[in-house]
């Protein structure tokens, strides 16, 4: 699951020249290393209900679930319905 | 008027002042090709759709070409604007984005693909990338007249602010398909700014 969502996020964002073994599975996805913006959390937002079924009611909620590749993970298993 | 700096570049083709840039790729790989080569320090780059990369490559080959050290005097970063132009702006955004709404089934609006759903956002990303605070503009026009850009590109210096302008053509049809040229302006080049377009435009065959 975590290798999968690795590629999944570097795909959609298009995270050119980063490997899924750049990303580490416990660091921020936002503020430091990957570099993401704003727009790259909507895009992660849609990645979750295209591929998981999953609808963000609240947007600000992102910042919890995106703390991390580990954190994500857990939150897509708990509330996947696809 | 100086030397005549400019960088055109077409799918299969990059030059710089008159030199032939070498590449083995086409079209967006060739761009990649490029950024990699010559640039290779703005990731963002590779979020871009294909007219901000036209346009994001060309303004960079074109600042290497000029010498500029970037946000080094005022001249590159208050007083430098930034003016293009082309026919199809951003139709080849608009349909990339067009085709993550098409599916009712399969509606998911792409964040990342709409903001490029603008001609001026090319502008914006080099403005950004370079610390300008001057005019950005993007001209919508019915073909490349370089009578009537030598006009608008004039009339941005009316402001007495501008010193220079990024000047050009930027035009993508499809994702793999573009022309572009770019050429920097300064306050003095405006008397024979018709002709200098002229000479570059006849290089691209617009």
């Amino acid at each position: 699951m975590i290798l999968k969502l690795k590629q999944e996020i570097i795909e959609v964002l298009n995270l050119e020249d980063v490997q899924p073994s750049d990303i580490d599975n416990d660091a921020p996805l936002f503020g430091e290393g990957l570099g993401l913006d704003s727009i790259d959390a909507l895009e992660l937002i849609v990645l979750m209900e295209k591929n998981y079924g999953i609808k963000l009611q609240d947007p600000a909620k992102g910042k919890e679930i995106f703390k991390s590749v580990n954190v994500m993970a857990d939150y897509i298993q708990k509330n996947r319905t696809k | 008027m100086g030397q005549l700096d400019y960088v055109i570049l077409e799918s299969d083709r990059a030059v710089v002042s008159g030199r032939v840039l070498e590449h083995e790729s086409s079209g967006n790989a060739m761009l990649a090709e490029l950024y990699r080569a010559h640039i290779a320090d703005w990731p963002k780059f590779f979020k871009m759709d294909t007219l901000s990369k036209v346009g994001f490559v060309a303004s960079e080959l074109l600042l290497k070409e000029l010498g500029e050290k970037r946000c080094e005097s005022e001249e590159y970063t208050q007083n430098r604007a930034v003016v293009l132009f082309g026919t199809t702006a951003s139709l080849c955004a608009d349909k990339n984005y067009q085709e993550t709404i098409q599916d009712r089934d399969n509606y998911y609006p792409s964040p990342a693909l709409f903001v490029y759903t603008l001609p001026n956002i090319v502008t914006g990303e080099i403005a950004i990338r370079n610390h300008y605070r001057g005019e950005t503009s993007f001209y919508v026009v019915e073909g490349a007249d370089a009578a009537q850009m030598a006009f608008h590109l004039s009339c941005a210096f009316a402001d007495d602010s501008t010193q220079s302008i990024l000047a050009g053509w930027v035009d993508s049809t499809a994702n793999d398909d573009f022309k572009s040229f770019f050429t920097l302006v300064r306050r003095e080049d405006v008397g024979g700014l018709e002709a200098k377009l002229k000479t570059i435009m006849n290089n691209l065959n617009i």
